[in-house]
């Protein structure tokens, strides 16, 4: 039984993932920018915000199709000498 | 960092291939993609920084450009990003003009026209080390007494290159520009051309500029390089060489990861009590995506051969010979570095498309892009002439190899073919001449090539363990369940979601050959190409009931497929569109919905058709 809604969550996240993935980048940045006002009256998810969050949207705004061989690999922060 | 102050926007702007992105690279610690030709940079990109005492520079790179009178789409980005016409983008606080030392008149008129925006300026004199090993002669300090703006040289490739231009950009006073809403601009005159001209002559004389020495080795190998039928002659060697290449040396290391893969599939199974984790995991994950990571070293090669291309300064070459012959389909000599860049992937390669003036060049260009062999049609293509062409040498040469090259020269003759067809129907054409600035041939750089490598690794890594993954993942529940009745007597496959949808497609494409097996891959392949190959290994390895199948997709195909059946699946996939992401691109290019529907209309009726074809008559030949 164990073995069986283990494999149910697995396939519940990978399902998931895939619909994400597949989301156009625009449709991908607007639900990341709704979380994230959702996530702000939310004092516990504070840190949540900062290290997941602000990224990701950060990384979407900038670079587009992070899929993409032309907009891979930016950082957007980077630190002082 | 306080989230409420606005950044800081420092704009890095110059001719095309002066080093900007590479200086970008160094400015933002980001790693985008450097190389030695015209129009790497298509669109606008920003990376931060945060200075010593904490303020925070966002830096944007912008694509280059001789004038800010834009003739393309890419350098009205730069001008409009400039003039802060933007949405949400005042212009930028502080511009940094990158000239490329060595052609110090080249770049130098676009800084006299951004100087007169009147925007605060620095000027980063770049490829000093080039400059010097070639004997140019540039004084410095007498460049920014004669600018009125301060001249930094750099060599944005070297690390701590650009230290004093960092320095100088940290410590700059950053003026109260927030006030204006937009620089004073107008078009260029004619009168203004030739006032830029005389500047820029009397500039050169003060600064005692002297051109780099003559580099007659290079104007040697340029002689047959750029020459009508000699350059082809060589471009086709260099391409077909590095197919073999790709080909016979990836052998031993995609055998090393397929065994690898078996022995963790048989060590999984083995230690986990049957069941559906065991099978999600071998089954599932082992099989599907694992038998397309045994496809990374062809790849790492591929773009090995590719980058090193970029670096030397061969790819502009490359174009200019080619534009005559793209000339007779319909296409101009600047449609080649999209075209080759879709080799990579069609995403940028469409991209890459703005930097051709003619909208209707570009709109032919956007349409063939997707028939170039993209990396995602690697797994495919090996697979499949792994398992159906025998391993013998023909001559020197490879046969597996040779079938490849065939098939990368198949993808860019149809390509030829359809921009043909749609000159028909465009009407005729506007002449647009090609102008190509060829750079120095140089080395490639092995930072750079290993920088590269590296980022090609990461891309196909993320998408094996991302949406390849994700994708096996679903598939394997959709093959899986429901579970067969207990009369069952075949496959438990076969009574599952995705075997009745396999049964269903069937109808469809077994005029071409196509069993359900394949018929199912080809869904979820739609998310990406080389995910067909994943789900062949799942759907396979159900479909055995419990046999050793694990990552062992090859000898199952070469016993159960017909050769006929193979071909078939090789030509639907020169044309198929199977690449959700490429048909978004193409809207957002073309912003209308129209060219990614003819898109993908025209692309699945030739894959349907040649794949009927080449099924039929390969059937009856063999």
């Amino acid at each position: 039984m164990f073995q069986e809604i283990l494999v149910g969550l697995i396939v519940i996240a990978a399902f998931a993932a895939c619909v994400w993935k597949l989301m156009p980048a625009r449709r991908r940045l607007r639900a990341l920018v709704a979380l994230d006002a959702w996530a702000a009256r939310r004092p516990a998810l504070a840190e949540f915000r900062e290290r997941s969050l602000r990224p990701r949207i950060a990384k979407a705004v900038g670079s587009g199709c992070a899929g993409c061989a032309a907009n891979v690999g930016v950082r957007p922060h980077h630190r002082p000498r | 960092m306080d989230a409420t102050v606005t950044p800081l926007r420092v704009a890095l702007v110059g001719v095309p291939n002066c080093g900007k992105t590479a200086l970008f690279n160094r400015l933002t610690g980001s790693r985008q993609k450097v190389a030695n030709y015209p129009g790497v940079t298509v669109e606008r990109r920003e990376g931060e920084r945060v200075a010593a005492d904490g303020r925070v520079l966002r830096v944007l790179d912008l694509p280059g450009t001789y004038s800010l009178n834009p003739t393309t789409l890419d350098e009205a980005i730069t001008r409009d990003v400039l003039l802060g016409r933007l949405v949400d983008a005042p212009s930028p606080e502080l511009v940094v003009c990158v000239v490329d030392a060595v052609h110090l008149p080249i770049g130098l008129r676009l800084v006299l026209e951004v100087k007169r925006l009147g925007l605060p300026m620095v000027l980063a004199l770049n490829r000093m080390d080039v400059a010097k090993r070639r004997g140019v002669k540039i004084d410095a300090a007498r460049l920014a007494q004669e600018l009125g703006v301060a001249v930094l040289p750099t060599v944005a490739v070297r690390r701590g290159g650009a230290d004093t231009l960092i320095d100088a950009i940290e410590s700059a006073k950053w003026a109260g520009h927030r006030g204006l809403s937009s620089p004073a601009w107008q078009e260029t005159t004619a009168e203004d051309a030739e006032q830029f001209q005389s500047d820029l002559r009397g500039i050169l004389a003060a600064v005692g500029y002297a051109p780099p020495a003559d580099n007659d080795l290079g104007k040697r190998v340029d002689v047959v390089l750029l020459h009508p039928l000699g350059g082809l002659l060589v471009l086709a060697v260099i391409m077909f060489l590095m197919f073999q290449a790709v080909f016979s040396w990836a052998e031993a290391p995609m055998d090393l990861i397929e065994r690898a893969m078996a022995a963790l599939g048989a060590w999984v199974g083995a230690h986990l009590p049957a069941g559906a984790l065991s099978s999600l995991l071998v089954n599932g994950v082992i099989a599907g995506a694992g038998s397309v990571l045994v496809f990374l070293p062809q790849i790492i090669l591929l773009f090995f051969f590719i980058l090193a291309l970029e670096d030397s300064g061969y790819l502009p070459r490359a174009a200019y010979v080619l534009d005559r012959w793209m000339g007779f389909v319909g296409l101009s000599g600047r449609a080649f570095i999209p075209l080759l860049s879709s080799h990579a992937c069609a995403i940028p390669g469409i991209m890459a498309a703005r930097t051709i003036p003619n909208w209707r060049d570009r709109l032919t260009t956007i349409m063939i892009a997707p028939l170039m062999t993209c990396s995602a049609r690697i797994p495919v293509y090996t697979l499949l002439i792994s398992a159906m062409i025998p391993n013998r040498a023909i001559g020197w040469f490879n046969l597996r190899g040779l079938i490849m090259f065939g098939l990368y020269v198949g993808g860019i003759l149809s390509a030829l073919l359809v921009a043909f067809v749609m000159k028909q129907f465009a009407g005729k054409r506007q002449y647009s001449p090609l102008m190509l600035e060829l750079p120095d041939f140089q080395w490639p750089h092995g930072g750079n090539l290993l920088l590269g490598l590296w980022e090609r690794v990461k891309i196909f890594m993320n998408r094996v363990g991302g949406i390849i993954l994700a994708l096996m993942i679903v598939l394997w529940f959709l093959s899986t369940y429901p579970a067969p009745p207990l009369d069952a007597t075949g496959p438990a496959i076969q009574y599952s979601f995705a075997g009745k949808l396999g049964a269903l497609l069937e109808h469809v494409f077994r005029p071409i050959g196509f069993n359900w097996q394949i018929s199912i891959a080809l869904v979820p392949g739609l998310a990406a190409r080389e995910v067909a190959v994943g789900a062949l290994g799942t759907v396979y390895a159900m479909s055995a009931a419990g046999d050793d199948l694990s990552s062992q997709l090859q000898p199952v195909i070469a016993s159960g497929w017909s050769l006929a059946t193979a071909c078939s699946l090789i030509a639907w996939y020169v044309f198929a569109p199977q690449c959700l992401s490429t048909l978004a691109v193409v809207k957002r290019e073309t912003n209308s919905w129209r060219y990614p529907l003819i898109m993908a209309g025209y692309l699945f009726a030739l894959a349907y058709i040649a794949a009927f074809i080449t099924y039929r008559v390969v059937a009856a030949w063999a």
